[in-house]
């Protein structure tokens, strides 16, 4: 198997397990997951079979089944029944490309925000937040009342405000930024889908423009050096207890609470994403920002031994028991997880229920082929308008000239039948 | 029965048929085949190596074929490839971007390592280690160093603790933005570069010191030259070769930058970083257009052999003025 790395200290106990009930054994390459989308499409080229699995995110997945290194599974599932109850919709479409199934997930990666439990709760914040803001402190209903929150709890160090004496920053907020980051984010400003049923733009709008603007303003509220920022930095940022909000993949809720040294270890409030207003109506969009897949190599030399296990890992209750291991990074995404003592344990009962009602609004990133292409432009534009050397209607425009120049490359014909497709069943949430 | 035993341990190989490897080794040593043998294995392997990868660059070059899609479906599109790249502005502004690194970097090395050969070569103390204390970095796998850098280049890392008393006094903010600055980002990567190779041109003009033919210096000396006379007019002019050498290889390798691009910023933030290796690496192996890359690269190709011939051509002016004057 190709691994992601971020489960090579998990995989192993299911390894073994798997060995022991069928004498099969499953090793592993372990590699960081931004390298093995082109590892997967050198595959494609290269044809050497080295591999049975790959284990990547869901959206390597239009590129790698087009150029057939991705074996259908539609033959072995008409064998194998898999279980796929429980999952909401846009999960269980993510499975597939263009009609066949290609994968199975077993990641809930949608996106969530997390607010300080120790400032959410101190009397005279929320008494100096109401009378400020006229209203409430707690979960933000929409992405305009987080920036008014962050804008309101945005300190600088050396201040004493409600008591607290800030030796360092306290910054308002917290969110990826960085460039094969920043689209992950993006749909929960956005709000909607990408483009119309012919496959033209729909962010040269005012509701694209309405997103940008957002997605960018927050920034002011930010660490300064958000825009270079991965998980690696983000996730010990969140636990220093620097930030009072941070919008993120939900594992960074377990993880601070889980690090020994965590300041916010059991002060934290998980929300369920905020709406968005871009549009006029507010809608709330959980990106399905990464998530966490399972393919099997169409050269691969034991194609039915990787369903079976790819099957059997993702089943409701060795799913469950993966998402509970200490060591792995798999997120709760179906409604069995909530029941489950281990996962009940690692996550809390109130994420959990935030979680699974996040997983409503998940929606899928573009599952298009190109998908890389096409976020890779989104995310240049974005930076420069975080960096203000374009406004928001000029990124607008020169994402729609991009994208526009992606779907003519590969194929407005073909690029429309699939999107149609994915719309229809229920990856992206919002129909045409 | 004895005679018998005789015969067959003094090897009379003649009555038995050669093996087949033995008449492949006698046909190999006749004259007239021995003497190619040197050139089929060094222009085969120059045929499989470089000739055949070049000629199928060129052949996907003008192809429309991305990589998700079977190579079987790939169409003839004339120099559509070439058009898109020469009216790409991220080609053109990744190139642009390479040459300033690659100048900022290149320069900086020069100079370093110049000064550090220089001293290196007047002292007589602990020359050996010295020499190997600055030819260390060389030897780092980049991966590390990258790694490192990523660390010394943190908002709150080591290299803005040590900057921090230089610049507050001036009412300077010393959280310099290393890695999210998309300028500070330009100079984190050129600063990687340099910390590593150094030690290049440090060994390129060490090598240099230590070629001089001390007879030409002593003479100035004995003429009543000051060390700075010596320094200009003397070993300075004789310096030159080595100085064109280092200028070359230095040149042809940063304008391949892409380790600590792709280890510190990956091209960020938004493209400031993004160097010309870098954005075809993207467009190849992220964006599986293989035939955009393939017209991209043959186009490089073109613009840095012009440059590298350049530098050939100066290296060769060089040695032959060098020639000159030794013969005057």
């Amino acid at each position: 198997m190709l691994e992601n790395s971020l489960f090579r200290n998990a995989d192993p106990d299911f390894f073994a397990e798997w060995k022991e009930q069928t004498g099969v054994e499953v090793i592993a390459e372990p590699l960081g997951y931004t390298d093995i989308p082109s590892k997967v499409m050198g595959e494609c080229v290269a044809k050497t079979g080295a591999f049975d699995i790959f284990n990547d995110f869901p959206y390597t997945q239009p590129d790698a089944a087009s150029c057939g290194v991705l074996m259908s599974m539609d033959d072995f599932a008409a064998k194998g029944q898999p279980d796929f109850s429980g999952i909401p919709d846009a999960f269980v479409a993510q499975q597939k490309y263009n009609g066949q199934q290609y994968s199975m997930v077993l990641d809930g990666d949608h996106i969530m925000l997390v607010l300080r439990k120790d400032i959410v709760e101190n009397e005279q914040a929320r008494a100096e937040f109401k009378e400020a803001t006229g209203k409430d402190l707690g979960c933000p209903a929409t992405m305009a009342d987080w920036e008014e929150q962050a804008k309101f709890f945005h300190t600088e160090a050396g201040q004493t405000r409600w008591g607290i004496t800030f030796e360092q920053p306290l910054y308002g907020a917290m969110g990826y930024r960085s460039v094969n980051f920043s689209h992950r984010h993006f749909p929960a400003y956005f709000g909607g889908l990408l483009f119309d049923e012919d496959m033209n733009p729909r962010i040269n709008t005012e509701q694209g423009i309405n997103a940008i603007k957002a997605f960018s303003s927050i920034v002011q509220y930010m660490p300064e050096d958000i825009q270079g920022w991965g998980t690696p930095q983000i996730y010990p940022f969140w636990r220093s207890g620097q930030a009072y909000s941070v919008m993120s993949f939900p594992s960074i809720f377990g993880n601070a609470n889980a690090t020994e040294d965590s300041k916010v270890k059991g002060q934290q409030i998980p929300c369920v994403i905020p709406a968005t207003t871009a549009g006029g109506e507010p809608v709330r969009r959980a990106a399905e920002a990464a998530g966490t897949g399972y393919m099997i190599n169409a050269n691969g030399k034991h194609p039915e031994l990787a369903y079976w296990y790819i099957q059997w890992l993702t089943s409701p209750s060795v799913g469950n028991r993966a998402i509970a291991h200490p060591k792995g990074f798999w997120d709760p995404y179906r409604t069995q997880n909530l029941g489950d003592p281990g996962i009940i344990e690692k996550f809390g009962e109130e994420f959990l229920e935030t979680t699974m009602e996040n997983a409503k609004y998940t929606t899928s990133l573009l599952f298009i082929e190109g998908h890389y292409e096409y976020m890779k432009i989104l995310d240049d534009n974005l930076a420069d308008v975080m960096n203000g050397n374009i406004t928001a209607e000029e990124a607008a425009a020169n994402i729609e000239a991009g994208w526009n120049d992606v779907t003519e490359d590969i194929g407005r014909d073909n690029q429309i039948e699939v999107y149609r497709k994915g719309v229809e069943d229920g990856l992206y949430v919002d129909k045409f | 029965m004895a005679e018998i035993t005789a015969t067959a341990r003094n090897g009379d190989d003649s009555a038995r048929p050669a093996r087949p490897f033995q008449r492949f080794g006698a046909w190999l040593s006749q004259e007239k085949v021995f003497r190619w043998i040197p050139f089929v294995l060094v222009e085969g392997t120059l045929i499989l190596v470089i000739v055949i990868p070049f000629l199928l660059t060129i052949y996907i070059s003008f192809l429309r074929w991305r990589a998700n899609r079977p190579f079987e479906q790939a169409t003839l599109t004339g120099f559509r490839n070439y058009e898109q790249v020469l009216t790409d502005d991220g080609f053109w502004a990744a190139l642009g971007r390479t040459f300033y690194f690659a100048g900022s970097a290149v320069l900086l090395e020069l100079f370093i390592g110049f000064v550090l050969a220089m001293l290196v070569h007047r002292i007589t103390r602990g020359r050996r280690i010295y020499i190997t204390i600055f030819l260390i970095p060389m030897m780092v796998v980049p991966v590390v160093a990258g790694y490192n850098f990523s660390m010394i280049y943190l908002d709150s890392g080591p290299l803005n603790q040590l900057i921090a008393p230089l610049v507050e006094p001036f009412g300077i903010d010393p959280r310099i933005r290393w890695l999210s600055n998309p300028a500070a980002a330009q100079w984190a990567i050129i600063l990687a570069d340099v910390w590593q190779w150094t030690s290049l041109t440090f060994l390129i003009f060490l090598s240099g010191f230590s070629a001089l033919p001390p007879q030409l210096i002593n003479a100035a000396r004995v003429m009543g030259a000051s060390p700075r006379q010596i320094f200009f007019w003397v070993e300075l002019p004789l310096l030159k070769p080595a100085i064109v050498i280092a200028v070359v290889i230095r040149s042809m390798e940063a304008l391949k930058l892409f380790d600590p691009v792709v280890l510190l910023t990956f091209g960020g933030p938004g493209t400031s970083t993004q160097t010309i290796a870098y954005y075809l690496w993207e467009q190849v192996w992220q964006f599986n257009k293989f035939s955009f890359g393939a017209a991209a690269s043959i186009l490089l190709l073109i613009i840095f052999s012009v440059l590298i011939f350049t530098g050939i051509w100066l290296l060769t002016r060089q040695s032959a003025a060098l020639k000159r004057e030794r013969m005057q």
